[in-house]
């Protein structure tokens, strides 16, 4: 043993890291244990969801059909808007819906990924598990809300647009783009909740400022005369995500590629950023909650 | 396979002890969040734990015990030096990690095997067996919020219980629940250990450590302070509890205590109310204690200890915990325990006495073994022998006709 008190003298100020071995075998368990555990709380998320509803799991389906119902009618009966033209003429209702859809992805993803470490306080200081499963449910849950959205996207454009052409198979790679944004995004927020609570309220805010700046209500061809917000709003990574969807959904063409791979590339960044952040911070996660 | 299951090799872990605990940004930036005192909760601990072997850990209330299991269970991440854990780990330190209230039965059964890191085919393969256990089969499609918390507990138990890991760290909560939990409990902890798993366990109870655990280590402020066979190291602890913080006398001592409460005369009588150190099997006797407050202390506990002078034979011991006394307490009285029928058989016998705090932690006053008296037989225990006196009837009874049986 060595002598406590000389050693207390030289014991670190700021925490360093540990060195914890580990053979190849126990990360592969590691892994297996995380997937299996991210199977379990993905399936919690969507099961709460719509627990002790009457029509349960239909609430997915309904949501959105409501949705692009009352748009039909404000944007027909009450302030009639003209249609918006991409390509072909594409009612209001719908365009707005398709973009809708995305952002709600993101939103749904990031809000409930930031407060994924704060709200898994009794996880966390009871078993182990690797933690970056956490915002992934989160995002992974949104993903599936997403999906039934999608759905009902994809028929409502069927019926008011006409039958999207080959260009939906970009689709998948639209919503990648989504999920790595989302995903880079929740690792840093939800590492940064842990340390201070306003996050939470800050990202409120935050997710409205974004949604007036990126062009989910309205199309960034409303821009073309003023090119100085224009460019601007090219930094926003979600503009290509945006454009691309209704390029893909709307107007059979192919999606920005400039400006989708500039998304692909910042959703990249963050989400490597993201685990160098949350890594370097989740074994603080325990004693902090 | 190695025969070391966990290493852990100079293991400092320290908490920030924040005077004011801030979350808030304004707060962070402006500069008041830094009143925070660094905590070490453990300093320097090193140990091993051969594979196969059962390993207590013993120690008071903050003492560390619990950050060390957090460590060897990854939950908690050492400043400094290294845990090496072979093989699987479960941890259990609560029943039922990751429950949830809306879920049903079967749902939570599903999740918390996920969380002590089960795939679902392997809790399918078991799911018959956790259910049977907790015998709640009928309310497996209710959401476990509408279980009564026997139910809610037992299922949770079958769930922590049904692990199969290497390497097992309990922590006490498990050994919550009544008195038929902990037997099942502690069974399937035998299970264990008989199948040559690791286990690390937590306990207050002296007692279960002793019984369950091979080895056990005593952690004190962070360090520690004996490592070794359990019982040497349960018995090294007791000794150190007793003489208390505050009380100067060195270990061996026959009178020990912060002082606050006095014990000042202690008087047996007999069968007539006479003060006697000769007291009668199976005849009323009283002990009484004449006591003093020195300190305005309402948390008083009095306690007897009576065991036999010629073989050291611990005979009984009790104290005041569960007996409704006067509060606040006289500033100088008599505690008087009457014993109706003296149980005891003929020999020498001391008496500890004691006065302490109902934690156990602060001791007033201890005399350890410091009031001998003599039991003589009576007419009643005459005959009998051993240390105790039993007021037991022989009686004899003719078998019964077969004949009237089988009817």
């Amino acid at each position: 043993m060595p002598e406590g008190s000389e050693v207390l003298a030289t014991a670190p100020d700021i925490p360093r890291t540990t060195r914890v071995r580990t053979t190849r075998a126990e990360r592969l368990r590691d892994l297996r244990a995380a997937r299996e555990l991210l199977r379990q709380l993905v399936g919690r998320d969507l099961r709460i969801q719509h627990r002790g509803t009457v029509l349960g799991n239909l609430w997915s389906l309904i949501t959105p059909v409501l949705t692009v119902a009352v748009y039909t009618f404000v944007f027909t009966v009450i302030m009639p808007s003209s249609p918006v033209h991409a390509g072909v003429d594409v009612p209001f209702a719908i365009y707005l819906f398709t973009g809708l859809t995305v952002w709600n992805l993101l939103q749904n993803a990031v809000l409930s990924g930031t407060g994924s470490v704060v709200g898994a306080g009794y996880l966390l200081s009871k078993v182990y598990f690797r933690r970056e499963i956490l915002p992934l449910t989160s995002v992974l849950s949104a993903l599936v809300t997403f999906c039934w959205e999608l759905g009902v996207a994809l028929v409502a454009v069927t019926v008011f647009v006409g039958l999207p052409d080959w260009r939906v198979v970009w689709l998948p790679l639209v919503v990648v783009v989504v999920v790595l944004l989302a995903f880079g995004l929740s690792l840093i927020l939800s590492t940064a909740a842990v340390f201070f609570r306003d996050v939470q309220h800050f990202i409120g805010i935050a997710l409205q400022i974004g949604f007036w700046g990126s062009p989910v209500i309205y199309s960034l061809a409303l821009l073309d005369n003023r090119p100085t917000l224009h460019r601007l709003m090219e930094f926003n990574p979600m503009t290509g995500v945006l454009d691309s969807v209704r390029n893909v959904l709307l107007a059979h063409e192919d999606p920005e590629w400039a400006l989708l791979g500039y998304g692909a590339a910042v959703g990249v960044v963050l989400v490597l950023v993201g685990l160098m952040v949350y890594r370097r911070n989740e074994r603080l996660f325990a004693e902090m909650i | 396979m190695s025969d070391i299951a966990i290493e852990v090799d100079d293991v400092w872990k320290s908490f920030r002890v924040y005077q004011e605990r801030t979350h808030s940004l304004k707060e962070r930036f402006l500069g008041r969040s830094n009143k925070y005192e660094e905590f070490w909760a453990l300093k320097g601990v090193s140990f091993e734990v051969p594979t196969g072997s059962t390993l207590g850990i013993v120690g008071p209330n903050g003492s560390g015990k619990s950050t060390a299991l957090k460590v060897l269970a990854r939950i908690l991440t050492p400043n400094r030096g290294q845990v090496r854990v072979r093989g699987s780990i479960a941890s259990l330190l609560e029943l039922g990690t990751g429950f949830h209230p809306d879920l049903t039965g079967r749902e939570n059964v599903y999740l918390a095997s996920a969380v002590l890191g089960r795939t679902e085919k392997e809790t399918a393969a078991i799911y018959d067996s956790i259910v049977d256990f907790a015998g709640v089969e009928q309310f497996m499609e209710l959401p476990v919020k509408n279980y009564s918390s026997g139910m809610y507990a037992r299922l949770a138990f079958a769930v922590s219980i049904s692990v199969e890991p290497d390497v097992l760290l309990l922590d006490e909560v498990l050994a919550v629940g009544d008195e038929e939990f902990q037997m099942k409990c502690f069974d399937r902890i035998g299970h264990f250990r008989d199948t040559g798993r690791t286990i690390v366990l937590v306990s207050h109870s002296l007692d279960t450590i002793r019984t369950m655990c091979r080895d056990a280590i005593w952690i004190e402020r962070g360090e520690l302070k004996a490592y070794g066979p359990s019982d040497e190291v349960v018995a090294g602890y007791l000794g150190d509890v007793h003489l208390g913080p505050g009380s100067a006398h060195p270990a061996g001592a026959p009178r020990w205590g912060t002082g606050g409460v006095a014990v000042t005369e202690v008087r047996f009588l007999d069968a007539d109310g006479r003060a006697s150190t000769t007291l009668h099997g199976g005849r009323p006797a009283t002990i009484e204690l004449d006591y003093e407050l020195h300190a305005p202390i309402d948390d008083v506990v009095f306690g007897i200890a009576i065991h036999r002078a010629d073989n050291g034979v611990l005979v009984h011991g009790q104290n005041t915990t569960n007996v409704p006394l006067e509060r606040p307490l006289p500033r100088s009285g008599t505690m008087r325990l009457a014993i109706e029928d003296l149980p005891l058989l003929k020999g020498p016998y001391q008496l500890t006495v004691a006065a302490h705090d109902s934690s156990g932690t602060t001791t007033y006053d201890w005399h350890e073994r410091e009031h001998g008296f003599q039991v003589m037989d009576s007419g009643r225990t005459l005959g009998q022998s051993g240390l105790a006196y039993l007021p037991g009837q022989w009686s004899v009874e003719p078998v019964r006709s077969p004949g009237l049986s089988m009817a």
